[in-house]
C-alpha cells in the first residue's frame, strides 16, 4: 500500500494506462508514416511535413468532433454540414467589419450553439442522437446553401497563406487543440462524458449532471466541425456550401479506427487521433500510387471492416484457446 | 436511540408504475448511530423505496424528510447534498475510468477547476484502505472482478463522507472475508453516528449487524420495530405472512407418466456431466444458489446453446434438440426468466403476445385468420385470468401478469414439456399462487414441467422432485418427504447432509 506520494503520480498512471490496448494502432499507424516517408520523402522537409498536416488537420478536428460524441454514447451525421456551414459563414464575413476576428467568432460562435441546441434536444426530449442530427444536416446543409448559393465569398490570402502556406501552423493548432482536450477531460465534466456514456444511470446516480454532459459534448463537437470548415475555406480559398460532405462518414470510420465503441464510453480521444492519422495517410498513399478511386473507396471499406473485426477475431482466439 | 431525530424519514410514501401500485403508504426513520434493517421478498418495493430515500424517484404523494424537515423535490443531487450516499445492486461504475476516478466521479475534489488528483489519491486511499482494496488505484475498474467491484461500489460510497448510507444486497457478490471487512466498517459508521440501511436477503447477517427492523411486503410495511428478540423464523413470518398451504396447490397423487426427458453425462455453459431425468406428469424443480447452471440446464435441453451427452433422450427420440425449431417440434417450451426482454414484446398488445407463437399455425393460405385468432385470444384470457381489455400494451400489466402472458402464449402448441426460468421471480403473492395452481395443471394434464427456481419454499411445496445444482454438478436429488429447505439449502451451500452447518 503506497502512502500519500506528491501530486501528478496517479494522474501519469492513469494516463499512461490509457495506452493500453493501442500498441498495435501506435504499430500500424508507425508503419504507413515510414512507408509514406520512403514513397515520398518530401514530408521530411518542412514544407512536405507542412502540406501533409494540412491534409490531416481538418480530418482530425471533425474525428474529434465525432469521438467526443461517440464517447458520450451518441454519434452525429452532421458534421459534414457543419464544416460546409463553418466554411460558408467564414467566406461570407470576413470581408465585413469585424474582419478575420469577426469571421472566426462568427464560426465558432455557430457551431457552438447549433451543437448546444442539437444537444439540448437529444439530451431533454430523450430522442435519438442518429435521428436528431440526421434532421440537423438537412437543415444546416439548406442554411449554408442560402447563405452562399453557390461556392465564393471571400478569405484574405494572408490568411490561407498561414493556415495553409508552407509553415505547420496547422500541426501547432492541433498541438493546442489536443492539450486543450487533455485539459478538459482533467475537469469533472470532462470525465463526466465518459462516464454517461458508458453507464448513464450510474453516473447519474453518482452526481454526473448527463444531460449537462451531454449538451456540453454536442456544442464541443459543433465548435470543432465549424472551425473545422474555417480552416477548409482558408485551405480553398473561399467558402464552398456542400464542401463538407465527405467528412460526416470519414470521421465516423476515423473514429472506428482509432478503436472508438459505437456504445459509448470505450475508447480514447488519442486512439481517435491515431485513426483519422491512419485514414489520412492511407488516402494520400492511395492517391499518390495511382490507384483508381473506385479501388480507394473498396480498400478503405475493407480497412475499416478489418480495424474492427481482427480485435474481435483475436479476442474469441484467445478464448477459445 | 429513538430519543434523536431521524436524520431521514419517509412518510406515508406511495408510489406506482404504470398504474400498478408499488409503495401504498410506507414509513421508515433512519435515526444515527443505528443499522435498520429492511427485509421484504422479491418484488415488495424495496427497491423502490431506496430510489426515493435516495432521490432517483419522486414520490406520488407522502413526503420525504432530511432532519425532520421535507424536501420538496428531492433529486440525486440534493440527496448527497444532505449527506446520503446508496450503495445499489447494480453497479454505478464506468468500466474505462480507473478505480480512483470511478471513486470520485460526481464528487471530484478540484483545483482551478480542474480535478485535484493529489487529492482524489488520498481521499481514495483513505476509503480502499477501510475496505481492503489493493489493488492500483490508476486500474480500470473493467479489470476487476465482480466482487472487487463491488467494493470499488463501497468505497465510493465512504469517499462522500456519508450520514445515511444504503446499502442495497452489498453482500450478493462478495466473498465471505469481503463480507466481514464489509461488516467491520459497517460497525465503524454506526459508531461514529452514521445512519444505515441494510438491505439483505441474508438473515443472519441481518441479525449480527441490524438493530432495528422494517419489513415491506406487497408495498405495505408489516413491521417497524426493534430486532432484539426476533429469531430467523419470525423475520421470516413478517416477510411471508401467509401460511404456505394456503399459497401452493395441494400435490396430486405421485403418479408420473412416460419418461419425457432422460439424459445422461449431460453438459451445457456451467452444466457438467450430470445426468436428468423427467416423466410426464410431474413438476421438477432446479434448485441451487444463483448462477450454478440452473438456466444452463434448461437452455442446453432446449437446443439454445451448445450441449453434449453420453446418453440422451428427449420426447421418445434420441439425441438432444440441435437447435430451438427442433426442440419447439419435440414439444419443448422455454420462458426465460427476463420476461420484459427475452419473453414479451413489451409496448405491443397483451393479445398480439398471446399470438405470437401461433401466428404460423393459424395462418390460412399465408395470410392471418382473424377469426380464428379472436377465439384463441378469448380462450386464452379466460383461461389466465387475465382481466380487462387485451388491447393493452403488455407493459401496463403488473409484473406477475406479464408473466402469465408469457407462460400462456406457448400453451397453443400443447407444448409437452415447459421449461421455466424463474417464473415467479418479482411476482406478487395472490398472482403467484394463480402461476402455481396453473403449473399444477398442467402437470395433470399430463406434462412435464421443469422449472428453475431461486425461491426455496416453492421449490419446496410445489415440486415432486429438486434437483439441486452446485458448481454445475448434481448436488443432490431430493423426492417426496425428503425435500425440505434445509436439504435444498444445504445442497446449495455444500453442507454435509447430517453434518453440521458450516
Amino acid at each position: 500500500m503506497s502512502a500519500v506520494s506528491s501530486s501528478g503520480w496517479l494522474y501519469g498512471a492513469i494516463q499512461r494506462r490509457r495506452n493500453r490496448g493501442l500498441g498495435g494502432l501506435y504499430l500500424v499507424v508507425a508503419a504507413f508514416l515510414i512507408l509514406y516517408a520512403v514513397l515520398f520523402p518530401g514530408i521530411l522537409s518542412v514544407g512536405g511535413f507542412s502540406k501533409f498536416t494540412q491534409n490531416w488537420f481538418p480530418l482530425a478536428l471533425v474525428t474529434m468532433a465525432q469521438a467526443l460524441l461517440m464517447l458520450n454514447g451518441g454519434i452525429t451525421l452532421a458534421i459534414g454540414p457543419l464544416v460546409s456551414l463553418g466554411a460558408v459563414i467564414a467566406a461570407t464575413t470576413m470581408e465585413g467589419v469585424f474582419g478575420v476576428p469577426g469571421g472566426i467568432v462568427a464560426v465558432a460562435f455557430t457551431g457552438l450553439a447549433i451543437g448546444a441546441v442539437i444537444g439540448a434536444i437529444v439530451a431533454h426530449l430523450r430522442l435519438p442522437a442518429i435521428i436528431v442530427t440526421l434532421a440537423g444536416s438537412f437543415i444546416i446543409t439548406g442554411v449554408a446553401l442560402i447563405l452562399l448559393p453557390r461556392p465564393g465569398g471571400f478569405i484574405p490570402d494572408w490568411l490561407s497563406n498561414m493556415l495553409a502556406g508552407h509553415t505547420p501552423v496547422a500541426f501547432l493548432l492541433l498541438v493546442v487543440v489536443l492539450l486543450a482536450w487533455k485539459a478538459f477531460l482533467a475537469t469533472p465534466l470532462g470525465l463526466g462524458i465518459y462516464a454517461a456514456g458508458d453507464n448513464p444511470v450510474g453516473a447519474f446516480r453518482s452526481g454526473v449532471p448527463v444531460e449537462r454532459a451531454k449538451i456540453v459534448a454536442f456544442a464541443l463537437s459543433g465548435l470543432l466541425a465549424a472551425l473545422a470548415g474555417l480552416f477548409v475555406a482558408a485551405q480553398t480559398g473561399s467558402g464552398d456550401p456542400v464542401i463538407g460532405t465527405p467528412f460526416t462518414l470519414n470521421s465516423i470510420a476515423a473514429a472506428v479506427l482509432g478503436g472508438v465503441g459505437f456504445l459509448g464510453g470505450k475508447g480514447t480521444m488519442r486512439g481517435a487521433i491515431c485513426g483519422s492519422l491512419l485514414l489520412s495517410v492511407m488516402i494520400n498513399v492511395m492517391f499518390f500510387l495511382g490507384f483508381p478511386p473506385v479501388a480507394q473507396y473498396i480498400a478503405q471499406g475493407l480497412i475499416i471492416v478489418g480495424a474492427v473485426a481482427v480485435p474481435e477475431l483475436l479476442k474469441s482466439w484467445r478464448a477459445k484457446r | 436511540m429513538t430519543d434523536q431525530k431521524p436524520l431521514l424519514e419517509a412518510r406515508q410514501v406511495f408510489k406506482g408504475f404504470f398504474g400498478n401500485p408499488v409503495l401504498k403508504g410506507v414509513d421508515i426513520a433512519l435515526h444515527p448511530g443505528r443499522v435498520h434493517a429492511l427485509l421484504g421478498e422479491n418484488g415488495a418495493g424495496k427497491s423502490t423505496l431506496i430510489n426515493l430515500l435516495s432521490g432517483a424517484l419522486q414520490p406520488d404523494s407522502g413526503t420525504i424528510a432530511v432532519d425532520g424537515k421535507p424536501v420538496g423535490r428531492f433529486s440525486p443531487a440534493a440527496a448527497r447534498a444532505a449527506g446520503i450516499a446508496v450503495v445499489q445492486q447494480e453497479l454505478s461504475l464506468t468500466a474505462d475510468l480507473s478505480i480512483a476516478e470511478n471513486i470520485g466521479l460526481g464528487a471530484f475534489p478540484r483545483r482551478f477547476g480542474l480535478i485535484d488528483y493529489a487529492e482524489l489519491h488520498r481521499g481514495v486511499r483513505n476509503v480502499c484502505d477501510m475496505v481492503g482494496l489493493t489493488e492500483p488505484l490508476d486500474m480500470p475498474v473493467a479489470d476487476l472482478a465482480l466482487g472487487r467491484r463491488q467494493m470499488v461500489e463501497i468505497a465510493k460510497a465512504l469517499f462522500r463522507r456519508p450520514r445515511v448510507l444504503i446499502l442495497d444486497e452489498p453482500t450478493s457478490s462478495l466473498s465471505a472475508h469481503e463480507a466481514g471487512i464489509l461488516a467491520r466498517v459497517i460497525e465503524t459508521l454506526r459508531d461514529r453516528g452514521t445512519a444505515l440501511l441494510y438491505i439483505s436477503h441474508r438473515l443472519n447477517e441481518v441479525q449480527a449487524l441490524c438493530s432495528h427492523v422494517t419489513v415491506l411486503k406487497d408495498g405495505g410495511v408489516t413491521a417497524d420495530q426493534s430486532l432484539s428478540g426476533i429469531d430467523g423464523e419470525g423475520l421470516v413470518r413478517l416477510m411471508v405472512g401467509r401460511e404456505t398451504g394456503d399459497l401452493f396447490p395441494p400435490r396430486a397423487a405421485a403418479n408420473p407418466g412416460a419418461l419425457r426427458i432422460n439424459v445422461e453425462g449431460f453438459s451445457a455453459g456451467l452444466v457438467r456431466d450430470i445426468g436428468f431425468s423427467g416423466r410426464a406428469g410431474e413438476i421438477v424443480g432446479i434448485g441451487g444458489l444463483v448462477g450454478q447452471g440452473q438456466e444452463d440446464l434448461l437452455l442446453g435441453l432446449y437446443g439454445a446453446i451448445p450441449a453434449r451427452a453420453a446418453k440422451a433422450e428427449v420426447s421418445g427420440k434420441p439425441g438432444l434438440p440441435a437447435h430451438v425449431g427442433s426442440a419447439n417440434a419435440a414439444g419443448l417450451v422455454y420462458v426465460p426468466a427476463d420476461r420484459k426482454h427475452e419473453g414479451l414484446v413489451l409496448p405491443h398488445s397483451i393479445a398480439s403476445n398471446l399470438i405470437l407463437p401461433s401466428l404460423g399455425r393459424l395462418a390460412r393460405n399465408g395470410f392471418r385468420d382473424r377469426g380464428a385468432e379472436t377465439r384463441l385470444i378469448a380462450e386464452l384470457a379466460k383461461r389466465l385470468t387475465i382481466k380487462g381489455d387485451v388491447a393493452r400494451p403488455v407493459q401496463a400489466l403488473s409484473g406477475g401478469n406479464q408473466q402469465k402472458v408469457a407462460l400462456a402464449k406457448w400453451l397453443p402448441l400443447d407444448p409437452s414439456v415447459l421449461l421455466l426460468n424463474d417464473p415467479t421471480r418479482g411476482v406478487d403473492i395472490e398472482t403467484k399462487r394463480e402461476i402455481y395452481l396453473m403449473l399444477r395443471g398442467f402437470a395433470a394434464e399430463g406434462r412435464l414441467v421443469i422449472i428453475a427456481s431461486s425461491d426455496t419454499p416453492e421449490l419446496v411445496h410445489l415440486c415432486d422432485r429438486v434437483v439441486v445444482l452446485r458448481e454445475g454438478r448434481v448436488a443432490a436429488e431430493l423426492a417426496g418427504e425428503a425435500i425440505s429447505e434445509e436439504a435444498i439449502v444445504g445442497a446449495a451451500m455444500g453442507v454435509d447432509r447430517k453434518g453440521t452447518a458450516a
